[in-house]
Formats: structure tokens, C-alpha cells, sequence
């Protein structure tokens, strides 16, 4: 290794991303930007579910009862019908999610302390949607219930309130969410948005990096030269790993001090398999880009790597453990998932060294294997 | 018995050193062979040249050579290395520079003149002190220190080309391999890069290995291979070379041509028309038999003003390659389509065209005028604005002032009518390379509107004139760059247009291909009477044309046919003698120190022009013997385009500039 | 009269005719690129497939560790009733600090700590907690974890109190309670790979129809074959609307394949409403989301450019449009710019065909906004590439 040139490889790559003003832009731009966008704006929870009701008592009861849902965050009122065809075609046209139709004598049965059936309707489309909103129509009946019983009993058995609360629940559960108390998914969002972040921009500046020099031909300035393929290598990947680094800095910042997401682990284990991320990232470009001729393959290829899997395989929209077992395969396939546990840990887990070493020697791993198959494939005198 | 290199080098106590070796070379992409079985050394200090058209192996040797392409069977030794693996090419890689094919395509279009430099000077460890000083001298050379700080991408393609020769020779290596460096630069700039690279060359005592496409730089060669389809056809210095093939030029005028032109081509295979004159290659040296025979085959036909010269090496390789092709495709049926249209009517008028980009002026009041059944060749260097004033009489780029009229058509007003009726051939040949020629004929033909019968009509016309049966259904990528420059033409003229324009159409074609395609061209021109509107960097092309004009900075310097430019700077300047010396580039400097400036180095010879022959001939050749230069011969010659084309080109560039003083005192 | 009555049809065979072959040739070119059609092919068929099968966003099978301070027949009873689907039961702990490591390791996401004297507090009819402590680094996850969790207490609860005061002797008591019915619309087992695979056509169906036109037009400048089409009669529209119809006929092809290869067969989809109606609607989405991609081609220079512009203007359709998460819970700036995305009318459209089974009566709107919104781009994209050619 010969330190001058790499030196004058990496002053000249990184003079050459610095000029080209829209690739700059987009690659300090683009992380940035989409941690903020999708920070905010990536909601996960199941919240406003548009919803009309038909109210066939048309009681006090009743209208309590639908108050609850009107009242609440996780729904959001549209209309009253009064015909249940109405509903058909609201549920069709997706202007509500959810229709409640209270029935006739609700509130006759219920203070005669007999049961009543509400019956709620669902729109399937979205099955996680339709699950985590009957689950929320159940918490609202269960808790309506609760009270009525409740008062049931000390009207008809002369209970004080409190006594009567005592015996209609006797077993509850006492939920503690840990590493992120008030369960905001901005915590659980902006960490995995840094895995995404550096995963979809930096594989392609890499990526169409090389390729442009070896559609152009300048590459055959590397090939004539003494400089050796580790002086090639290192020094293209410097600026890149470069800017990546930044970035990881500015992301950093950007979930601790915008979005307040708190730091708990350990710095140092943080950069470090960023580091390594990094590495990966920029290495996934780098065999690309050694493995196709053309700027429009490296584009294709760079951008479908870059959304499906860190999209659906990583742990940031669907944790891995509820994948299939084939699924799960191809999760760990991938450096993301690693990567993804690590800040994940670090954030809002407060974990160390101890009990991430196994995520960072994977990503070490990937990191090793990668950089070695892109010496490998990169040779000095081509066939072609 | 030799001529100045070889007596150079033979003072050299190496005499006959070997630099590279290559013995039974042989390279193949997947199943297509390249290169097959190519032998050559290029010895210690002399500039050897590759010649070929695309597609003929230069590269591939070349790129071995430099270690930087596997190959298949074979030994390349370069400085006595045996360069068969990565690591015996690291060897020998710092001793070499390379620079790969295209014009500028291996810098850094961003990066500055310096900055690319610097880079090239620091992968190669060139210590900064020594960068500095090897730097300030390579620039001033070049005349690019003014323009240090400029970005790459901003430079003219001469300029390019020259810093392209800077970055490859920066490290000062022992054998420079060159691979097409002039390849799309216009005259002046090739003869500055060829003087500039010879004084390198001599100074340093490097080796060169140049690969070029353009037959008339051969001359420039010590020793040289020409390379045809992979194999070696003929090598050995120039002279050598041009005995392989006997003969002589008979250049007469005749009339009526084409019927001339139909006699001779019945016992003589390489018959050219240019302009007005007649060009014939016959297989005697003996010069007045070659008279004798051209007089026989013409039978009743007189021709005038006969003069029989030495074959030009561009003539000795069509000849080779005519050998090697057993069966001469023979250009004969273009066949005849509709009626011919009025010959006499005007095709292109250009009033006073102007147009600026922001505060460049481009092109600046052109004015010209081109009939039916003309070919008008603008002639020009890189960016003097001849693709501008093209862009605009096609009517995709509109004028800022001045008014046009193609076609009968205006181009303010009625540029839909003008597309209709213009065909149009670029440099890049713009075919679908991942169609068939078939599919990419009828895709023009469908663009144009023709309907089924007319199509089949004309498809057939297209496959007879450009000669592409057998190759209708293969893909435009895999054929030979000359069909593929004919199928270009043939989309061009798919709709039987009155006008046709060419830019750069033959860069890249081997010789008999682009003979081939202006026998095409003077065909339509002559018997279907289309107007053809030609740009090109080859000045033997220009030959070719009814009328030139010769564009600079955005405007035209000089117009005529070729024969009237000529003699018009024969009138300006003098008559032409030519120079033969064993040290040109220092008895280039002593003659122009003698008052003799319009002198220029052409290959290992000087052309200098001389008002009075026999005063400034003994003036010249004191100022040589006083410096110790041995002049071998002294001799008159016809003035070419490309000494009209430099003669005017340099008179302007060194008005241009405050300190030179005029070239041609007249 | 014949000469006006002749001329218009000749213009407009000439139009058409151009279109045709220009169209041709770009189905014809695309079918020389053998990889991008090998890739196009496993994008529809084996990529949906992975994703369909693979992918569930509902909790399943959580992680669940206990830590059984009682050992009692009420303990047991109910640890019993976490079960799977969505809970697996994953051990126990001997204590509550191995527990919470385990969850910090992320090897489970779930602890139930049960207190001693457990059995003996319901006997003795004293109220008593269990403890869940949940991981929600994952917070819809961990939600959705605790709202299971809280319903099967709450189920266990609530029979307790049913058998004690039916078990007061007082006889059928009846309790007064409201009783949840469900009844679900569309897609009645709540079948996940419906939804998964048919986002998974829309995601590959965006991504191609963006990036092929825009890849083949910015190709066409590098490589200057645009020049040889600006001297023909051929109009900058032509040039783009051909490069939108054979990339919406490629891409409707490929639609068809998914459908019949792994929708219908392997996953069941049904095909409620019209599917002449979806591939009209499919090629209506193409179009328009080509002639973003036309756009973002006009504004580059080359491939490079063209990747990052499309980084950029995918990305937030895919992740925001409502395919991945659900639309209705997005704040509203994003709903408001998410109104520029084809996609989140898509996405209801390709619903309401495939499962809900309606048909233009209903969704018109989003048609509606699709024309709009595709004319729009279409027209934004000509002004810019005919600008730039001047």
C-alpha cells in the first residue's frame, strides 16, 4: 500500500463528487430528508380509522356508547346513516374502514342487565388494519361492560362503587412497556430510518461511481497505473465512506435533538457498527458496479436492492420474527437486520458491547466478505 | 540508402533495441476472433504506428501491450518482460503511459487542467518538485497554461487532445502507447499534437506506439503495421510498405464522368472521382505506361490534363485490402428511382444566419448557397460551428438572426415541411444498435410515412445501394462499422429526400469503406440530383466536393471549389516544395527563423511555401546547412486541402494572438 | 371537397402510424435486453411469491416468557390461554432480571410475571395484578402485544366474575354486557397474503413503470439517437407517448403473468369486480406514473441523475401512499402531499376491483384524480423536453 496514491485516487474522487452539484446535493440531501419525511410521516400505529355509525335505538344510551368512539384518537367520526345499504357503499369507495351498528333496545336490555350484541364492520382489505381495530372496539366494549357491571351491582345489590369495582375485576394486568415508555413510534421509526437512510443512497453513489469510470474508460488510467487494486479500492471508497460517515453524524443528531429519540446505549458501539454499515453499504455498490458494464444495470439493480429488502426484510416495518421461516432466511442475508438491532439497541435499549457483539461480528462479517469479493472481482487487466 | 529515423537511431548505441515483442498474438471476445496471430517489435525510440480502420485489432493489441487486457495465445514481452499475468504487467507498468481510445474520455471532465495533471503526476509518484517544473514546460508547449484553471469538460477537442498527451506522458515513461489520439480533431489540431509528441519523443528518447485511422498520418511513422480484420496485411517503414504494392496515380479530368468513370472500372479496381478530376491507381510504377494504360481503357473518351504522381500509402492499402477481399462487392447498381428532379434549382439558400448561445456567438452571419445535384463539403475544427449551422437549416435549432431556405421551404416558418423533406446522417451514425437493420429500416421508413408497398419499394433500393443483402436481419451492433455507416445512409434517404446532410459520416471507416460510400454519394448527387450538405475532418474527403466553405470561430473564412482554394492560396503564399531532413523538428525552427512562415512539419518532412522559388529555396537551405541539418531533397508539390486548411486556419489563429506576428508576410 | 375531406384522415394515418412504429420499437429493443426482461419476469412472479408468503405485519407468534411466581391451577390456567397465533409461549424464567435481559437481547419480546399467592388471592377474592412487561422498540408490534394481552386477562377476568356471581346461588343471573360481533367485509379470514402480494404487484408495477420509460428516454439522449428523431417529422409527443404505451403494454403483460401464476392460483386472490376494468385501470396508472418518471428524465442528464431524482420520488410513494402502512393514520401534511402521488389512488382502485368488487360508480374520483394527475406530468415532461431541445 502506497499511501501517496492512494491519497491522490481518493483527492481526486472526492474533488470530482464535490463538483457534480446534484449528486452532491442528494447525497448529504437525501438521508436527511427522508429521515425527517418519513420520521414524521411513517405512521405505523392504526389510528383515525374513518368509521360511520347506524344508530337504531337512538337512546341516551346509545349515543354514550358511540361517543366513545367519537371521542376517541384511534377513530375518526364520518357520518350517521341511517340505512345499512349506506354503509355497502361507504365501505366500497373506502370512506370509512369501520361501520358500529347499535340495535334496537339497547338501552331497554342493558338496564334490564341483559346483554347486548353491537355489531361492528370491518373492512378486510388491510388485515392488520381490520385485526388492530377490532381489538380496539373490543377494549372499548370490555371497559363499557366493566362499568355496567359495576353499576349494575350497586344498583341491584345495594354495592358501594367501590366494592362493586373490586368484584368485577378481580385479576388485571399491569402493562409495563420497556425502552420506550410512552410507546411512540417516532422511537421505534426514526432508529431504523438511520439503517435506511445510509442503505438506499450510498450503494448507488458507489455503485454508478465505478461504472461511470468504466463506461467512460478513465478506469484504464487505474488499470496502466502501478497503483494496486487495495491503493484503487480504498481510495475510491474513501469519499464515500466519507460522506456516509457524515451522514451517520447528521442522522444521529437529527433523531436525538428533532425527533428527541433518546440515546441510552453506547456511543462507541453505535459509530462502530455504523462503521461497519457503512463498509457493507458501500461494498454492496462496489460488487454491483464490478459486476455489470452499464450505468443503467448498476441503477436497476443498486435501487431494487436498496427498497425491497431493506423495506421488508430488515426489522423496520415488519420485525423479523413474525416472517416466514424462508423470509427469516433472507432477512439474514442481509446486513440490515444486524444493523437494524444494533441502533435499535443503542437508542432505546441502552445495550453495550455485552449484548450486541454477535449483530456487530455479523456486520463485520458482511463487511470483510464484501470487501473481499470486490478485490476479487476487481482485476487490472480485464478480458474485456 | 535509409532516411533520418533509422540513421537516428542507428547512432544510438542500442541500435535495434527491442521495446515490445508481441509473437502470434491472438485475443478473442467470447467467439469472435479480434486480433489472429499478429507478430511485431517496435524498437528503441521510434514512433511505430498501428494502422487500421474500427473493428481491425489495434485496440486489443494495444491494451495487451499495456497490460491491461488478458489474451488468448501468444507472447507480448515488453522491456524483455513476458507480460502474461497481473503481476508481470505491474512490472512494466511504470515504464509505460497509456491513453486509451476517445477523444478525452479517460480525464476527469470536472476536474481542472491542473487538477487532472496532478492527478496523473501523483498515481504515478512523480515527485512534486519535478511535477512543478515538468508541468510548467508541458503547458507552455501546449499552450494550455492560460487555461490552468479551466475545467476539462470546457475544453475544445484539440485542447483535450492535448492534455490527454500531458497526463499519459507526465511521468516521463519509456514507451508511450497512444490509441487513436487524433481521431475526430480537425488538421491543425493533429499536426500540433503530432509536433508537439515528436519533440517529446526526441527529447526524452521515448518509444511511441500510435494506433490511427487516418491513412495520411501513416507518413508520419518510423515504421508501421497495418492491420486489417485482426491479421497484419503489411508492416515495415513507409517505404517499404508502399513497394509491396507497385503502381502509380493517374489524375486526369474527363468528360462525360460517369461514363468515363464505367470504362475504367472495367480493368482498374481503385477508380476515385474527386470533384472534377478522376483518380486512378494502375499496377505499373513505370509512369508512362500507366499514361498508356489509363489512355487505352478510355477509349474514345479524352482526358486532360494528365499527371501521374507516386501512389499516396492511403492508395497502396486500399490496394491491399482489395486483394485480401476475394470478391470485390461491386458498387455498380445504384439502382435508379424516380424521375430526377430539377438539377438546377437551389437546395440550401443561408442568409446571414446568426445565432448566439447567452453571449457565445456560434455561428455568425453565415451566408451560402448550395444547388440540387451539389455536394457542399463546411469544413472547420472542433466547435468552429458547423453542427450549429447544420442544427438550424434542419430546423431543430432556431436562428437568431438571418433566414434560411431548404428545400424549398422556409426554416422560420416551415420547418415541418423541411424535416419532411431532409435527410439527415450524424457522426454516431444514430442507429438502433439493438435493432435489425431491417427493423431499423422500416422504423424510418414508418416515421416518414410511407406506406407498405412504397416501404418494400424502397427497402429493396436501400439493400441494393449500400450493398446490405445478407445482413437484413442481423443486429445493427455486430455489423462492420462501413455497413453500418451505408444502413445510416440508407435510413437517411428512406423517403427519397432533395436534401441531405452529413455530419462527420465516415470517422471510424476503413478506407475502401468510405471510397465505397462517396461513390454512393457522387451517384446521388450526380444522377438523382440530390443537394448534399457534408462536414469532415478528413481534408482527402473534402476532395470530393463540388464547393467548400471553411468555417473559424463561427464564421467562413474562405469558400470556393477545391480547386479555386487552392489556387488561391498558391496566389497568397507561394508555391508548395517539400522537404526532406534528417532532423525536422530543429530545421523547422531554423527555417521559420529565416523569414519562411508559413512553414509547417508534415510527418518526418517540412512543407514550406516559397513566393520565389528559386530565391527562397537557397535561403531555406542555407539556414538548415548553417545549422546542421542535412537536407536530403527538395521538391515541388501540388498543394493538398489540408495545406489549404492549415494555411488559413494558422494565418487566423496567429492574427488572433497580439504577439505573433503574420505567418505569410505577403 | 376531396381535397379537405382527403387530407384530415391522411394527417391522422400519418399520426398513428409514426406512434405505431416508434412504439414498435421500443417493445422491439426491450425484447433484445434479455436480463431486464429475466428480472422483469422474477419482479411479477417469484419476488411476489417471497413477499406474499413471507410477509405478515399482524403480530404472530410474539415471544413470550413467564415468570410463574405461584405454580397454582389459576396460574397455569391462565399462561394457558396465551397462545398462538399470536403468542408463543417461549419458556420459563426464575426470576424477573433474566427475563428482562432476554427482552434486552431481543430474543423475546414479551415477559408475564405472575405474582406468588396468586391462586390464593382469587380465591380469596382479593383483586391481584399480573405484571407484562412488553418490548416496544417496535411500538405498533408491542401495542398491538399489550391489547391482545390485556383482552385474554380481561376474557380471564370477566369469567371469573360471571362463575362467582352465577356461583352466588343466586341463580341464572344475567349480567348486563356489550358483546362484540364482527363481521368482516372483503376479505373474511383476514388473509394477510392477499394484501401483502397485491402491494407487492403495486410496488413492482411502480417501480417499473417509472423506471423503464425514464431509463429509455434519458438512453436515447446518451446515446443521440434523439437528434436523428428531431429531424423527422416526428414531434417530441410522439417520442414520449410511444415510450409510455409499449412500457404500459409491457407492464400490463407482466401483470397478467402475476395474476395467473401466483395471485390467483397459489394465493387465491379473488377477483371480485371487473378485471377487464383493473388492466384498464392498471394501464391508466402506468401512463401516469411513466409520465412522472418522463419528467424526471427531462430534468436529467444522464443515468447517474436519473437514479437519485428517482430515490427521491419513490421512496416517499412506496412508504406513504398507503401500501405499507395504512393511509388514514398518516399526519395530514403527508395525506395533503401524498394527494400528488398516483399510487394512493391506485391503491384503492386495485382494492376495490380485486376484493371489494366495485366498479367505476364507486371509485370515479380516483380515476379521476389519476387522468389529472398523469396529464398533468405528461404535460409538465413535454414542456421540459421540448425546452430542451431548442
Amino acid at each position: 500500500m502506497n499511501m501517496a496514491r492512494m491519497v491522490a485516487v481518493a483527492r481526486k474522487e472526492w474533488k470530482e463528487t464535490v463538483r457534480d452539484r446534484l449528486f452532491l446535493l442528494m447525497a448529504f440531501l437525501l438521508p436527511g430528508l427522508w429521515i425527517v419525511v418519513f420520521g414524521y410521516g411513517l405512521v405505523l400505529d392504526v389510528e383515525h380509522v374513518p368509521f360511520a355509525v347506524l344508530d337504531r335505538d337512538q337512546s341516551s344510551s346509545s349515543r354514550d356508547y358511540l361517543y366513545r368512539f367519537i371521542d376517541s384518537r384511534y377513530f375518526d367520526f364520518r357520518k350517521s346513516v341511517s340505512d345499512e345499504r349506506e354503509i355497502d357503499r361507504l365501505l366500497g369507495d373506502t370512506s370509512i374502514r369501520m361501520a358500529i351498528i347499535v340495535p334496537e333496545r339497547f338501552e331497554e336490555r342493558l338496564l334490564a342487565g341483559r346483554s347486548v350484541i353491537v355489531q361492528t364492520l370491518l373492512d378486510g382489505t388491510f388485515p392488520l388494519h381490520a385485526d388492530t381495530t377490532k381489538g380496539y372496539v373490543i377494549a372499548v366494549n370490555n371497559s363499557v361492560t366493566q362499568e355496567l357491571i359495576t353499576d349494575f351491582l350497586t344498583r341491584t345489590r345495594g354495592l358501594v362503587p367501590a366494592e362493586a369495582r373490586r368484584l368485577t375485576e378481580p385479576v388485571s394486568l399491569e402493562t409495563r412497556y420497556l425502552y420506550n415508555e410512552e410507546v411512540r413510534s417516532t422511537w421505534s421509526i426514526v432508529p431504523a430510518l438511520i439503517m435506511f437512510a445510509l442503505m438506499v443512497a450510498s450503494p448507488l453513489l458507489t455503485a454508478l461511481g465505478v461504472v461511470r469510470e468504466k463506461e467512460t474508460g478513465s478506469i484504464y488510467n487505474i488499470y496502466s497505473s502501478t497503483a494496486s487494486k487495495a491503493e484503487f479500492l480504498v481510495g475510491k471508497l474513501a469519499p464515500y465512506f466519507a460522506i456516509s460517515t457524515i451522514n451517520v453524524g447528521v442522522l444521529w443528531m437529527i433523531a436525538v435533538w428533532l425527533f428527541r429519540v433518546p440515546f441510552k446505549g453506547n456511543i462507541a458501539v453505535f459509530f462502530t457498527a455504523s462503521m461497519l454499515f457503512v463498509l457493507c453499504s458501500v461494498g454492496i455498490g462496489l460488487v454491483v458496479s464490478l459486476l455489470v458494464r452499464t450505468q443503467m444495470a448498476a441503477l436497476l439493480i443498486t435501487i431494487v436492492i436498496a427498497m425491497v429488502p431493506t423495506l421488508l426484510f430488515s426489522g423496520l416495518l415488519v420485525p423479523v420474527s413474525s416472517l416466514s421461516p424462508g423470509a427469516q432466511v433472507q432477512a439474514h442475508l442481509f446486513p440490515m437486520m444486524y444493523y437494524t438491532d444494533v441502533v435499535r439497541g443503542s437508542f432505546l435499549k441502552g445495550l453495550g458491547w455485552k449484548s450486541m457483539w454477535m449483530d456487530l461480528f455479523a456486520l463485520a462479517g458482511f463487511a470483510v466478505v464484501l470487501q473481499l469479493v470486490a478485490y476479487g472481482l476487481f482485476t487490472k487487466r480485464p478480458k474485456t | 540508402m535509409n532516411t533520418s529515423p533509422t540513421q537516428h537511431s542507428a547512432l544510438s548505441p542500442q541500435h535495434f533495441d527491442c521495446v515490445v515483442k508481441v509473437s502470434g498474438f491472438v485475443k478473442r471476445y467470447k467467439k469472435q476472433v479480434a486480433v489472429d496471430g499478429v507478430d511485431l517489435e517496435v524498437r528503441r525510440g521510434e514512433i511505430y504506428g498501428l494502422i487500421g480502420p474500427d473493428g481491425s485489432g489495434k485496440s486489443s493489441l494495444m491494451k495487451a501491450m499495456a497490460g491491461v487486457l488478458t489474451y488468448d495465445e501468444g507472447t507480448v514481452e515488453v522491456f524483455g518482460t513476458l507480460v502474461d499475468s497481473e503481476r508481470a504487467a505491474e512490472r512494466v507498468k511504470q515504464r509505460i503511459g497509456f491513453l486509451p481510445q476517445g477523444l478525452g474520455l479517460n480525464l476527469y471532465p470536472d476536474l481542472s487542467v491542473e487538477e487532472n495533471i496532478d492527478f496523473f503526476a501523483r498515481l504515478r509518484l512523480v515527485p512534486e518538485q519535478e511535477l512543478a517544473q515538468r508541468k510548467a514546460r508541458l503547458l507552455a508547449m501546449t499552450r494550455l497554461d492560460k487555461f490552468r484553471d479551466r475545467a476539462m469538460k470546457n475544453l475544445s477537442g484539440g485542447m483535450k487532445q492535448k492534455l490527454g498527451l500531458i497526463c499519459t506522458l507526465i511521468h516521463e515513461p519509456e514507451l508511450a502507447i497512444l490509441d487513436e489520439p487524433t481521431t475526430g480533431v480537425d488538421p491543425v489540431s493533429r499536426r500540433e499534437f503530432w509536433a508537439i509528441l515528436a519533440e517529446l519523443l526526441q527529447e526524452k528518447g521515448m518509444t511511441a506506439l500510435v494506433s490511427t485511422a487516418y491513412m495520411d498520418e501513416a507518413e508520419r511513422f518510423h515504421r508501421l503495421a497495418f492491420l486489417s480484420g485482426g491479421k497484419v496485411l503489411a508492416s515495415g517503414m513507409p517505404t517499404e510498405v508502399r513497394s509491396l504494392v507497385p503502381g502509380s496515380i493517374v489524375i486526369f479530368e474527363v468528360n462525360p464522368q460517369l461514363e468515363a468513370i464505367a470504362l475504367l472500372n472495367k480493368s482498374f479496381r481503385q477508380v476515385e472521382s474527386l470533384g472534377p478530376l478522376l483518380h486512378v491507381f494502375t499496377g505499373t510504377a513505370d509512369q508512362s505506361e500507366a499514361r498508356v494504360q489509363i489512355e487505352a481503357a478510355l477509349g474514345d473518351l479524352v482526358p486532360s490534363g494528365i499527371r501521374v504522381d507516386q501512389p499516396e500509402l492511403e492508395d497502396v492499402f486500399v490496394a491491399l485490402l482489395l486483394r485480401n477481399t476475394e470478391h470485390k462487392e461491386t458498387p455498380g447498381g445504384l439502382p435508379t428511382s424516380a424521375g430526377v428532379t430539377n438539377h438546377d434549382g437551389s437546395a440550401i439558400e443561408a442568409e446571414g444566419l446568426i445565432r448566439d448561445f447567452g453571449s457565445f456567438r456560434a455561428v455568425d452571419r453565415v451566408s451560402f448557397r448550395v444547388k440540387q445535384g451539389e455536394i457542399f463539403g463546411l469544413l472547420g475544427a472542433n466547435g468552429a460551428g458547423k453542427t450549429t449551422v447544420i442544427k438550424m437549416l434542419n430546423g431543430i435549432l432556431s436562428p437568431t438572426e438571418g433566414a434560411g431556405l431548404v428545400a424549398g421551404a422556409d426554416m422560420k416558418t416551415a420547418s415541418g415541411t423541411i424535416k419532411q423533406r431532409i435527410g439527415y446522417m450524424s457522426q454516431a451514425f444514430s442507429l438502433y444498435m439493438d435493432l435489425t437493420v431491417e427493423e431499423n429500416i422500416r422504423l424510418f421508413a414508418g416515421i416518414y410515412g410511407l406506406d407498405n408497398s412504397a416501404m418494400n419499394k424502397r427497402f429493396q433500393w436501400i439493400v441494393g445501394m449500400a450493398g446490405l443483402s445478407g445482413y437484413q436481419s442481423s443486429l445493427t451492433s455486430r455489423l462492420p462499422m462501413g455497413v453500418r455507416q451505408r444502413l445510416a445512409l440508407g435510413c437517411a434517404l428512406v423517403h427519397s429526400p432533395r436534401v441531405l446532410f452529413l455530419d462527420e459520416p465516415t470517422s471510424g471507416v476503413d478506407p475502401l469503406g468510405r471510397r465505397r460510400f462517396w461513390e454512393i454519394l457522387s451517384r446521388l448527387a450526380r444522377e438523382e440530383g440530390v443537394a448534399i450538405l457534408i462536414t469532415t475532418h478528413y481534408m482527402s474527403e473534402a476532395e470530393h466536393c463540388d464547393n467548400l466553405a471553411l468555417m473559424y470561430a463561427g464564421r467562413i473564412v474562405a469558400e470556393g471549389a477545391p480547386a479555386d482554394m487552392k489556387h488561391h492560396v498558391e496566389q497568397e503564399a507561394g508555391r508548395l516544395f517539400e522537404v526532406v531532413v534528417d532532423q525536422p523538428g530543429l530545421a523547422l525552427a531554423h527555417v521559420r527563423q529565416a523569414g519562411l512562415r508559413g512553414a509547417a512539419l508534415f510527418g518526418s518532412k517540412l512543407h514550406v511555401y516559397c513566393r520565389d522559388p528559386v530565391r527562397d529555396k537557397a535561403c531555406a537551405c542555407r539556414a538548415l546547412e548553417e545549422s546542421g541539418v542535412r537536407v536530403m531533397s527538395v521538391s515541388e508539390r501540388p498543394l493538398s486541402l489540408e495545406d489549404v486548411f492549415v494555411y488559413h486556419v494558422m494565418k487566423l489563429e496567429q492574427a488572433e494572438q497580439p504577439a505573433g506576428r503574420h505567418v505569410v508576410a505577403a | 371537397m376531396i381535397g379537405k375531406g382527403g387530407r384530415v384522415p391522411e394527417a391522422v394515418r400519418l399520426w398513428t402510424l409514426r406512434l405505431f412504429v416508434l412504439t414498435r420499437k421500443e417493445l422491439l429493443q426491450l425484447r433484445r435486453d434479455v436480463p431486464l426482461l429475466l428480472f422483469l419476469l422474477y419482479s411479477f412472479s417469484l419476488s411476489i411469491y417471497v413477499s406474499g408468503a413471507g410477509i405478515s405485519m399482524q403480530l404472530n407468534n410474539a415471544s413470550l416468557l413467564v415468570h410463574d411466581g405461584d405454580h397454582s391451577e389459576s396460574s397455569r390456567e391462565l399462561i394457558h390461554r396465551f397462545r398462538q397465533p399470536y403468542f408463543r409461549f417461549d419458556g420459563e424464567v426464575q426470576d424477573q432480571k433474566v427475563g428482562v435481559r432476554r427482552l434486552d437481547q431481543g430474543t423475546a419480546m414479551l415477559l408475564l410475571d405472575i405474582p406468588p399467592r396468586f391462586h390464593e388471592s382469587i380465591v380469596g377474592r382479593e383483586p391481584v395484578s399480573v405484571q407484562l412487561l412488553v418490548d416496544t422498540t417496535n411500538a405498533p408490534q408491542g401495542l398491538s402485544a399489550a391489547a391482545y394481552a390485556s383482552r385474554i386477562v380481561g376474557k380471564f377476568s370477566f369469567d371469573l366474575v360471571a362463575s362467582r356471581l352465577g356461583g352466588a346461588s343466586d341463580g341464572g343471573v344475567q349480567l348486563p354486557a356489550v358483546e362484540s360481533a364482527h363481521r368482516v367485509w372483503f376479505n373474511q379470514e383476514q388473509n394477510e397474503t392477499w394484501f401483502q402480494s397485491i402491494s407487492h404487484i403495486l410496488r413492482m408495477i411502480t417501480l417499473f413503470a417509472f423506471l423503464l420509460p425514464a431509463a429509455a428516454l434519458v438512453r436515447e439522449k446518451e446515446h443521440g439517437t434523439v437528434e436523428q428523431l428531431l429531424v423527422s417529422p416526428v414531434t417530441p409527443l410522439q417520442i414520449m407517448l410511444s415510450k409510455v404505451l409499449a412500457m404500459t403494454l409491457v407492464i400490463q403483460a407482466a401483470t397478467a403473468i402475476a395474476m395467473a401464476t401466483v395471485l390467483k392460483p397459489v394465493f387465491g386472490v379473488p377477483v371480485k369486480g371487473s378485471a377487464a376494468l383493473f388492466f384498464v385501470m392498471t394501464a391508466l396508472y402506468s401512463f401516469t406514473t411513466a409520465g412522472l418518471g418522463l419528467f424526471a428524465a427531462t430534468i436529467t442528464r444522464n443515468q447517474a441523475q436519473v437514479g437519485m431524482v428517482s430515490l427521491l420520488v419513490i421512496s416517499p410513494m412506496l412508504l406513504l401512499s398507503g401500501i405499507t402502512t395504512p393511509f388514514e393514520a398518516m399526519p395530514p401534511w403527508v395525506q395533503t402531499l401524498m394527494a400528488l402521488s398516483p399510487l394512493r389512488y391506485f391503491v384503492d382502485v386495485t382494492y376495490g376491483i380485486l376484493l371489494k368488487g366495485v366498479g367505476l360508480e364507486l371509485l370515479w374520483d380516483s380515476v379521476l384524480a389519476m387522468v389529472f394527475l398523469g396529464g398533468t406530468m405528461f404535460g409538465l415532461g413535454m414542456w421540459r423536453f421540448r425546452r430542451q431541445l431548442q
